[in-house]
């Protein structure tokens, strides 16, 4: 996922561009021009110069918009990988209603597997892990890890 | 002998415990390819969270010496450097494996490695008093140029082409504006969100960038590991005495050399390995040897890395200026604590400094028996299925995230951060500016707004201080270096498309 150091630096400068933008309505101190929006302003304009920077040295280098790694058209390979960020996003959404000790073991179970390790290894690994960390953080820690569902149950 | 009073409030069972943990887990994380010494001090920052401070600190310089020593392990074994900083001798010690000799190589590095890191130790409890008194005077100025040195070299050792690192340096300093300002106390670029106000927390942002990329990383391409042979490191324990007292000399200069190059800001251990390594050959009467698995260049990088680690945290706690990632994390762990390092600590609480020596020199001598176990054990600790840990790590960093304010909006954040910081790295945007950035970013901001204000908006009175001007004039130094540095760069690349 290599982009062209131009298209690189296009984004830069439209991240450039916005920093400014939210920065100069920012309030100054009475008498003053400085305020809360002079540092982003600072930032806004030395991104703003590696931007175009990137931009020349994109143009110049004519190598193509967008180079695709070869590990990275594996169609296999892909899945792996989003498997990560849907592992995440999948917690942050069910943790809470169903709880950790429900939604860990088949989530954790499931990304085993995607990476390649036997089912009954994975369903053994994700409950004990699962049981490891729940007595770590919850108990030893008393991080209050959610227990969604099994609230009613026990309590 | 205020240490040695020190070392007797460290010597409790409690941090004992904590420290030893630490180093199994550093060496247990160094060992394994793909996990870094960085990527380890960041998992287990959720965890010192609920720890003292100074069981806290010696957890964290535990586990990172003994993960830089440890990815020596797979380097000599697999040729698979397991942290970068043995990136530059791995293949002088595959080639000694291959004439059979792992285990000198592996004691050689362990004994190195405790020595030196011994070493940085000493300089930083002799210097950074020192350097803490002469730096009593420093204004808003001096701390602003220090600073801004402290992000320009970072740059300037950066690799890949400076604007990419200027730009990953922006993007940190970006992110640390988030929050309530500390001008006026408005909220900016919160977007209404109320998590935000409080600012980009930094654990997150460390796990994101440094655990998830390399998760992304194992999942693309997942890596087997060939079975490794078993050692028997005492059969050799002799002769690792004699090849280390051969090279004595070595082992000083490069435990000096290393702790200088890990003082200075942005340049870590896998810098001062490749110094060390380079100068050894160049000083060795012997250099047609080197690259066909002599020892001596071992000996002086091996010293070198472990020694840099150390002599990283005099700015850090002197300053509270970074010198590489690892500091950089210690020093996020320390706002944590309430502990802000700068000088005053030094004048305030002296028994807190001595305290954070004491556990300094503990970590280190603690690497040398379980170096040992983990050289013994390394063919299990390598048999360890990769794809069986790296899920179990995911789960550990969605924890951890969580962990620190309780709340799932730092998942996100962790996610986000790592799936940017997986991009940057794929167009050769170098991530430790933005890191250092990140926790220098309000130093930085405060200084220069206190300077600013003061000096009515004139910016010659930042230079009219003597110290404030020496400072500038080296910040002015790098970025020229950096200049020259791009310059050159581009003139080779144009060059050798024509040719």
């Amino acid at each position: 996922m290599k982009f062209n150091d131009a298209i690189l630096g296009a984004a830069v400068l439209a991240l450039a561009l916005a920093v400014y933008l939210a920065s100069r309505g920012f309030p100054t101190l009475p008498g003053q021009p400085y305020g809360p929006g002079t540092f982003p302003i600072l930032i806004a304009a030395t991104m703003a110069a590696t931007g175009v920077s990137l931009v020349i040295a994109g143009l110049g280098a004519r190598t193509p918009a967008l180079v695709i790694a070869d590990r990275f058209r594996n169609r296999r390979a892909l899945w792996r990988m989003a498997a990560v960020p849907a592992f995440v996003v999948a917690y942050i959404l069910l943790s809470k209603p169903v709880g950790f000790p429900l939604v860990v073991p088949p989530l954790l179970g499931a990304l085993l597997i995607v990476l390649g390790t036997r089912p009954w290894v994975a369903i053994v690994i994700a409950l004990g892990t699962t049981a490891a960390f729940w007595v770590v953080f919850a108990r030893f820690l008393l991080v209050p890890l959610p227990l969604g569902l099994l609230t009613d149950v026990i309590y | 002998m205020e240490l040695l009073a020190a070392f007797g409030t460290v010597l409790q069972p409690e941090i004992l415990v904590v420290v030893v943990l630490a180093a199994a887990y550093g060496l247990f994380v160094g060992a394994i390819p793909g996990l870094t010494a960085t990527m380890g001090a960041a998992l287990l920052v959720p965890i010192t969270f609920f720890m003292d401070p100074i069981p806290a600190i010696g957890a964290i310089v535990a586990a990172t010496s003994t993960a830089i020593f440890a990815g020596d392990i797979p380097g000599t074994l697999l040729r698979i450097p397991g942290t970068p900083a043995s990136a530059a001798y791995t293949d002088e010690a595959y080639k000694m494996r291959q004439k059979g000799q792992a285990e000198l190589a592996l004691g050689i590095n362990l004994v190195c490695s405790v020595f030196s890191g011994l070493v940085g130790v000493a300089i930083l409890i002799l210097a950074a008093p020192q350097i803490a008194r002469f730096s009593l005077g420093f204004s808003s100025y001096e701390y602003f140029f220090l600073a801004l040195l402290g992000l320009s070299c970072a740059v300037m050792v950066s690799t890949g082409p400076a604007s990419k690192g200027v730009l990953s340096l922006c993007l940190g300093l970006l992110l640390s504006t988030v929050g309530i300002d500390i001008v006026m106390g408005i909220k900016r670029f919160t977007f209404g969100d109320t998590e935000l106000i409080g600012g980009i927390s930094i654990i997150p942002v460390l796990i994101g960038m440094f655990a998830i990329t390399e998760i992304l990383r194992h999942a693309a391409e997942p890596r087997i590991l060939p079975p490794t042979p078993p050692l028997h490191i005492l059969r050799s324990a002799g002769e690792v005495g004699r090849t280390v007292w051969k090279y004595k000399g070595g082992v000083v200069r490069s435990s000096l050399m290393g702790s200088v190059i890990g003082a200075l800001p942005g340049a870590g251990a896998d810098i001062a390995a490749w110094v060390a390594f380079a100068l050894s050959k160049r000083f060795s009467r012997t250099p047609e040897k080197f690259g066909t698995g002599h020892p001596e260049g071992l000996v002086s990088a091996s010293s070198a890395n472990n020694a840099a680690l150390s002599g990283a945290y005099v700015p850090a706690l002197v300053f509270g200026i970074p010198g590489d990632t690892i500091t950089a994390i210690l020093i996020g762990v320390l706002l944590m604590k309430g502990i802000t390092p700068g000088p005053m600590v030094f004048v305030m609480d002296a028994g807190l400094v001595n305290a954070i020596f004491a556990v300094f020199l503990l970590a280190n001598l603690v690497m040398l028996p379980l170096g040992l176990l983990a050289i013994v054990t390394s063919r299990r600790l390598l048999s360890v299925p990769q794809g069986m840990l790296f899920p179990v790590i995911l789960l550990f960093c969605v924890v951890g995230a969580f962990a620190a304010n309780n709340t799932l909006f730092d998942v996100w954040v962790m996610l986000l951060m790592g799936l940017l910081a997986f991009v940057l790295e794929e167009n050769d945007v170098p991530l430790a500016p933005l890191i250092l950035a990140l926790i220098l970013g309000p130093l930085i901001e405060e200084n220069f707004m206190q300077s600013i204000i003061k000096a009515d908006g004139v910016l010659t009175t930042f230079v009219e201080r003597p110290i404030a001007a020496v400072l500038a004039a080296v910040c002015g130094l790098v970025w020229a270096g950096v200049v020259v540095m791009s310059v050159t760069r581009i003139r080779n690349t144009s060059a050798g498309k024509t040719a």
